[in-house]
């Protein structure tokens, strides 16, 4: 499965098959700046800094406008990682830790590999 | 005579396929008609055609209609409009679906505001004749009819005065920066029927939507909707949990574009004599989520 890292943070988490990278960090407890989590708003948006996503639903251009989308600019509620990728939060977000029992989750299965 | 209500609502969404499922199977509106690009759909316990008109392409609001009692309302909030210094101009029936003719007002704030006299009327779910309390069978939340819209407008003051002087809605509740002479308007909630709104807005940016409103029954049926957006993996904003403003009890929650929509039940009644409540902005956290009182980012940046 395609992994999800955060530019400035010791983060890696792993995103299912067709699994939005928000969904991902959310899932294993992580929290940032999102709004409707439905591709309509934008607050969610971050940069790509490396790797591959794609869409398999369709994002108004209104939300994310081409020149965006080149600058490498996505909509993470909406992109799904498909190759490892590594993001930045916007200059005024930051990542943090929501759930923290969902963190020592991951690092009981880092002993335990699957 | 005057403004009776929110008839419709335009709202644009990114696929029309989930946009469906959403609206009729997770929130139970009926599908009453289809054009190309098009899908408009009624609630059980409204009689004209249509309360939603789906477009697709895009998120946000295309246009609201509101419907006034006879037809030479029409001309006469057409002057008035035109005094106030909008842009108007005559609609004429079929431009919109089973809807008469009216008038197309562009508002201070960029919405697109439709006045109507006349709706083709289908009837509710239940009838006029010995009805029964509401349709066995209904799917999902089964929502009974469109209430209300929030909008954000750069320009309170005017937005107010215009829905005010041009269209007789009076404010049931207004949220002002502060009590001083320079205390700013910075949201408005007015009425032309007898519920604390039928149309507010918030200060932000113009033509936007920021939700539009159910009205349920009461708030356990808020407690079930709530249940059916897990089961139906809708993404929910805020609650279930009660406004301050409007004393109403409320969910809010986002399509599958990203629109937030609202089920709304309780609140007050209001008449033309109601006295408008004040709400200052340091207050602003409770009158939004009276059990809270926290406001979350998304209240005020989350807009289609």
């Amino acid at each position: 499965m395609p992994t999800v890292a955060v530019a400035g943070y010791d983060v890696q988490v792993e995103a299912r098959p067709g699994e939005p990278i928000l969904a991902a960090l959310c899932r294993r407890g992580y929290g940032y700046r999102f709004g409707c989590r439905r591709g309509g708003c934008g607050t969610c948006k971050v940069e790509l800094v490396s790797g591959r996503v794609e869409y398999f639903v369709t994002v108004s251009a209104d939300v994310l406008p081409e020149s965006e989308h080149r600058a490498g600019i996505c909509l993470s509620c909406r992109a799904v990682p498909v190759t490892d990728i590594e993001i930045r939060l916007a200059d005024d977000d930051r990542l943090h830790c929501v759930a923290p029992l969902l963190l020592r989750g991951r690092e009981n299965r880092r002993t335990n590999p699957q | 005579m005057s403004v009776m209500r929110l008839g419709y609502v335009h709202a644009r969404v990114t696929d029309m396929t989930e946009a469906l499922a959403h609206y009729h199977n997770t929130l139970g509106m009926q599908l009453v008609a289809e054009q190309p690009g098009k899908a408009y759909l009624k609630a059980w316990d409204e009689y004209d055609h249509h309360s939603l008109v789906l477009e697709e392409g895009g998120v946000g609001l295309v246009k609201l209609g509101y419907k006034v009692e006879h037809a030479d309302d029409i001309e006469r909030y057409e002057k008035r409009a035109q005094q106030f210094g909008v842009l108007t101009e005559r609609m004429s029936k079929g431009e919109n679906l089973a809807i008469s003719d009216g008038l197309r007002m562009v508002l201070p704030s960029e919405h697109v505001l439709e006045l109507y006299y006349e709706a083709e009327q289908t009837g509710t779910a239940t009838g006029t004749l010995n009805p029964e309390a509401w349709p066995r069978d209904l799917i999902g939340v089964g929502v009974p009819r469109i209430d209300h819209c929030l909008v954000t407008v750069e320009d309170p003051d005017t937005v107010e005065r215009f829905f005010g002087e041009v269209l007789d809605f009076r404010p049931a509740e207004r949220l002002v920066t502060d009590m001083s002479d320079d205390g700013e308007l910075i949201g408005s909630w007015m009425f032309c029927t007898n519920t604390p709104h039928d149309i507010a807005f918030i200060k932000g940016g113009n033509g936007k939507l920021h939700h539009f409103a159910y009205q349920m029954g009461d708030w356990s049926e808020i407690l079930r909707a709530g249940d059916l957006f897990s089961m139906d993996d809708v993404s929910v904003d805020v609650g279930p949990t009660r406004h301050g403003i409007t004393r109403g009890q409320t969910i809010y929650f986002f399509d599958p574009s990203g629109n937030r929509n609202e089920v709304f039940a309780g609140g007050y009644q209001t008449y033309p004599d109601f006295p408008t409540i004040t709400w200052t902005a340091d207050q602003l956290a409770k009158g939004i989520f009276y059990i809270g009182r926290e406001l979350n980012e998304r209240f005020t940046s989350v807009v289609t």
